[in-house]
């Protein structure tokens, strides 16, 4: 079934990647590459830095080594314009220079054959000097000019040369408004004629006539012992409509998060936590037991959690993780019947939970479902530095100015004033785990954190953890059984058990 | 014993009853201090001993739990609650005797004979404490007089204690110091540290007095809380049925309508109640309880004074001693009206078609807590503490409507209320009987049936002003208002 829709796709003139592994030199490779485009689609890559947006561009121009997989149905006459490919133009030049044996000197190779050898359409091309304005240079030694002038004859080739795909990494890039502007509307008439690829950092530049995006992301190398370094990878992790505006807006948040420079907001300087011993364990259950009647949920736990010690706690429903955080986090009224010793307090000596509370931050679905307040998304920031749901204090000037650089790490600074409940389920998560991190808790507790969540939305939660376990001293513990969720730098793990 | 109240002068009567203040948060600043170290025993583990039990528990205080024997050896409800909490479980001579602080939360039915059998138990200078007065008030519980007698009364249900205090906030809460057994001066300190405990003290305390509570608690569980909503809704449904209505449509608009007008009343008073109306509704809702007031008022002054004067309770203690003879057959009687025995329709309701159908109710809820809130102040009741029992609890009581109807109104309310409760209904379903006759579905089940919503200007602007200028709005904006500041939730 599968393959017979596949062979029907050749026929149509889609271009069709199928698990495609492609390397680059050694240093990168794009892994398992799934995607399609068909002849009336015009797609923008994005993503992070780092994660092979014009490496799979590159790819659809042929460059790059398959190591696995196919790449079926592209067309023969390709334009790629990039940083890479205008590298290698020049190079070109260069040599031709190093070449010349006759001891002339070279004028190198003017534009106007660079530009008028190479294309189908002189017409075209003829016009398209003018509109970019290189008239005057038309006779210039191509490796005389400006970066930004080679740029534009390396546009104006790959637009007169009329291709069946047209590849743009970054076309935009420093040109200016005028220029810009005319470009796009070029590239707006030419809809009808030819399918485009570009690859764009910024989502505010993508023109109108856009109809899919395709994210991708830096794969996390599952690092296995022995492994060679085999450099970074690549992995295309979603597909957009642009029909599909709830998508299409996580998808830019999505981006900006991964993209932003912005780092996770500092603790509130007016207002520290108390200091905790640092020889001490941030967590310390002994022989931890849970009992309801006969029914023993967990049973003798010995567990420590040192300061700085990422764990990953998992186990199958009823295995009774949730409970053994309430234990942590004193919500469980055995914690009063069990050896706990939670930052520098041995429970039930007089100690309150709000005492505990405060050194701790905590996102679950449970939260989320008890978190049915009218309140905004600001103050819902704002209430994780009293650890509680909806606010019944004024909040500090101080504090407000850290809930705003929340909201704006976010790309939710426009959503401070709505109120928190009328979000999408996917939003509202993001804005708890803000929450949690409000205060930079000693002990950051993510129960299933992506429970529930649509894969953009998971990408968005997981991108927003990486950020904070990279900009803070804050020990996380994440549980969760899906394992593809993972979060880099965990290496402790605890495996409960279901108890029958 | 002799009802307490009954044995102080009138002017002693009048100190007590106008005894109701707001407390600054700044008083509570030391916080637990006060019960730090200290033992609590908790008597009895229902709806409120568990739950403030475990708020005092959080809040780092030395909490356990003395049972009755029968209840420890039968391994009851209220053995479990305590046990599988965590909680040390004992008998009284085992606990009592180690206890600095004993929480009576027994039914206020039983307290005459549990503190009877405690008191001997209880350690020179130690504190008793409660959750209502009536024992002291109304049965004239004498104390021993080197114990401290304190109360420490949360506005809401056992389950919204809890609830409040997970979420970081707190009830409203009353406290209060018996001024007869204060030896060593100490009841407030004691009573704030307790409050604090609980969470009250982010909700808002109010500093009462044994009386003030008793009378005031009493009129208003009994007359707009439990008493108006069940009869607002056993005439109600009949009168929609009768009509020709669904039978289904008018069990769902019943039980789920009180919530719903009630939650506006929390938000903005009995104002914003009737601002949710058209201005024709608002009109038509505005006359019918200028209508229900007039025919009602005698009831409530009745109720008021056999409360004063000590009737109210005479006759339910005697009904206590009679095994509770009237109090079974009234209830017997609420399950097998029709509204109890009609369940709510799979109709969809939207929240504007509660009001928009539920002229009448809104008309019941604003007479009733106009005419509690008055009936309590003409009788020396401070308007602090007469809004807290009427207004304020409305909304809570209408809840318990919305979840399980009246069957579950009357399982949650303490006996005190519910006796009360059936003594209202019993008097006003008659009293209302021909008012009744003259209402239509256009004021119950289907809303006004008007072309068009036009009304006379100076009739709006009488009806805005009276609405606004009701005593119950004044005092309740500025409650409202320490309360916003703190609560923000739904
Ligand atoms: N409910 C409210 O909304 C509310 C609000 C504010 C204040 N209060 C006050 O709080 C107090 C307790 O009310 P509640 O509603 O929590 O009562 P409740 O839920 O009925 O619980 C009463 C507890 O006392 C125990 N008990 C009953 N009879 C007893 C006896 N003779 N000796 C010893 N223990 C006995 C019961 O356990 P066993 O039967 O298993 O022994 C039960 O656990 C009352 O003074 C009430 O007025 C109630
Ligand atoms: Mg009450």
């Amino acid at each position: 079934m599968d393959s017979l829709t596949r062979l029907n796709d050749i026929h149509q003139n889609h271009i069709l990647l199928t698990k495609a592994t492609v390397s680059f030199d050694d240093r990168f490779t794009l892994s398992e590459i799934d995607w399609t485009i068909t002849p009336e689609q015009h797609w923008v890559i994005t993503g992070p830095n780092g994660a092979g947006k014009s490496a799979l561009a590159a790819a659809l121009a042929g460059i790059g080594d398959i190591q696995s997989g196919s790449i079926q149905g592209i067309p023969n006459n390709v334009e790629i314009v990039s940083f890479e490919a205008q590298a290698e133009l020049i190079a070109q030049e260069l040599k031709k220079d190093d070449a010349d044996i006759m001891d002339v000197i070279s004028l190198g190779t003017p534009v106007s054959e660079m530009i008028f050898d190479h294309c189908q359409d002189t017409e075209l091309a003829q016009t398209l000097v003018e509109k970019f304005g290189l008239s005057t240079l038309v006779d210039r030694a191509f490796r005389k000019l400006s970066t930004g002038e080679t740029r534009k004859v390396m546009l104006i080739r790959a637009l007169a040369n009329k291709p069946e795909l047209l590849i743009l990494d970054e076309p935009f890039d420093g040109l200016d408004v005028d220029t810009l502007a005319m470009l796009q509307a070029h590239l707006a008439s030419l809809i009808d004629t030819v399918p485009m690829v570009m690859v764009l950092n910024r989502f505010d530049e993508m023109p109108d006539f856009i109809t899919h995006v395709a994210y991708l992301d830096k794969d996390r190398p599952e690092k296995k012992r022995g492994d060679k370094q085999s450099g970074d990878k690549g992995r295309l992790t979603l597909t957009v409509d642009r029909q599909d505006n709830a998508a299409f807006n996580e998808l830019y948040q999505l981006l900006h998060l991964k993209t932003t420079d912005l780092s996770v907001p500092e603790a509130d300087p007016t207002n520290k936590l108390p200091a905790l011993d640092p020889s001490q364990p941030l967590v310390k259950l002994t022989q931890a037991t849970i009992q309801y009647g006969d029914t023993v949920i967990v049973d003798k736990l010995d567990w420590t959690i040192e300061r700085g010690q990422h764990w990953q706690l998992s186990g199958p429903n009823g295995s009774g993780k949730t409970c053994v955080l309430s234990l942590i986090t004193g919500d469980h009224p055995q914690c009063y019947t069990n050896d706990i010793f939670v930052f520098g307090f041995q429970r039930g000596n007089g100690e309150s939970i709000w005492q505990i509370k405060q050194f701790i931050g905590y996102v679950s679905t449970n939260l989320q479902w008890e978190y049915r307040v009218s309140t905004s998304c600001k103050n819902v920031i704002i209430s994780g530095f009293y650890d509680s749901i909806g606010m019944y204090t004024k909040s500090t000037d101080s504090q407000k100015k850290i809930a705003d650089q929340w909201l704006k790490l976010l790309g939710m600074q426009d959503r401070a004033d709505q109120p928190f409940n009328k979000l999408s389920y996917g939003d509202q998560r993001l804005l708890l785990i803000a929450r949690a991190m409000v205060k930079h808790p000693p002990l950051l507790i993510l129960d299933e954190p992506c429970l529930g969540l649509d894969d953009i939305n998971r990408q968005l939660v997981l991108a927003l953890i990486e950020k904070i376990c990279q900009g803070s001293e804050t020990t996380v513990l994440y549980v969760n059984h899906h394992a593809e969720d993972q979060i880099s730098g965990i290496e402790h793990y605890l495996a409960l058990k279901k108890n029958n | 014993m002799a009802n307490y109240f009954n044995t102080l002068p009138l002017r002693e009567q009048l100190a007590q009853l106008a005894q109701c203040r707001f407390m600054h948060t700044a008083e509570f600043a030391d916080g637990v201090e006060a019960l730090k170290g200290k033992k609590m025993v908790v008597i009895g583990c229902g709806a409120q001993g568990l739950n403030q039990g475990l708020n005092l528990r959080d809040s780092g205080l030395d909490v356990s739990y003395a049972l009755r024997p029968e209840a420890i050896e039968q391994k009851r409800q209220s053995w479990k609650n305590a046990s599988e909490n965590g909680f040390v479980v004992g008998t009284y001579e085992e606990l009592i005797p180690t206890a600095d602080v004993v929480l009576n939360l027994t039914p206020d039915k039983q307290h005459t004979s549990v503190v009877n059998t405690v008191m001997p138990l209880m350690k020179e200078g130690a504190c008793l404490s409660y959750s209502h007065g009536f024992n002291i008030v109304e049965e004239g519980m004498k104390v021993r007089d080197d114990l401290t007698v304190i109360m420490v009364a949360p506005k809401c249900p056992g389950s919204e204690v809890r609830a409040e205090y997970v979420r970081g906030f707190g009830v409203p809460t009353l406290i209060a110091v018996h001024e007869d057994n204060d030896p060593k001066g100490e009841g407030l300190a004691l009573a704030k540290a307790y409050a604090v405990g609980t969470g009250g003290h982010k909700a808002g305390v109010l500093m009462s007095s044994f009386i003030a509570e008793v009378k005031s608690d009493l009129m208003g569980e009994q007359t707009i809380l439990c008493g108006m909503l069940q009869t607002g809704s056993l005439l109600c449904f009949d009168k929609m049925v009768e009509e020709g209505i669904d039978p289904g449509y008018a069990s769902r608009l019943i039980q789920y309508g009180w919530e719903t007008v009630t939650e506006a009343l929390k938000y903005g008073g009995v104002t914003n109640m009737l601002d949710r109306l058209s201005n024709p509704a608002k009109i038509k809702a505005f006359d019918l309880s200028e209508e229900l007031k007039e025919i009602m008022r005698p009831l409530y002054n009745k109720h008021q004074d056999d409360i004063m004067s000590g009737h109210f309770s005479q006759t339910m203690m005697e009904d206590w001693a009679n095994d509770d003879a009237n109090l079974l057959k009234w209830r017997a009687e609420t399950a097998e009206t029709n509204f109890e025995k009609t369940p709510a329709g799979d109709v969809e309701i939207t929240e504007q078609e509660f009001f928009d159908n539920g002229i009448l109710m809104v008309a019941m809820v604003k007479a009733g807590v106009e005419l509690a809130f008055e009936t309590m102040t003409a009788a020396g009741i401070i308007a602090e503490s007469a809004y807290y029992e009427s207004l304020h609890e409305t909304p809570l009581i209408a809840n318990t409507i919305a979840r399980k109807k009246l069957y579950e109104m009357n399982a949650t309310i303490s006996d005190t209320a519910e006796y009360g409760c059936y003594l209202y209904n019993h008097a006003c379903v008659p009293l209302l009987a021909d008012f009744m006759k003259g209402i239509k579905s256009d004021v119950i089940g289907k809303g006004l049936s008007l072309d068009d919503n036009g009304v006379d200007n100076a009739r709006l602007i009488e009806v805005n002003t009276a609405l606004r200028s009701h005593p119950v709005e004044a005092v309740g904006s500025v409650l409202r208002g320490y309360m916003a500041d703190m609560k923000k939730i739904v």
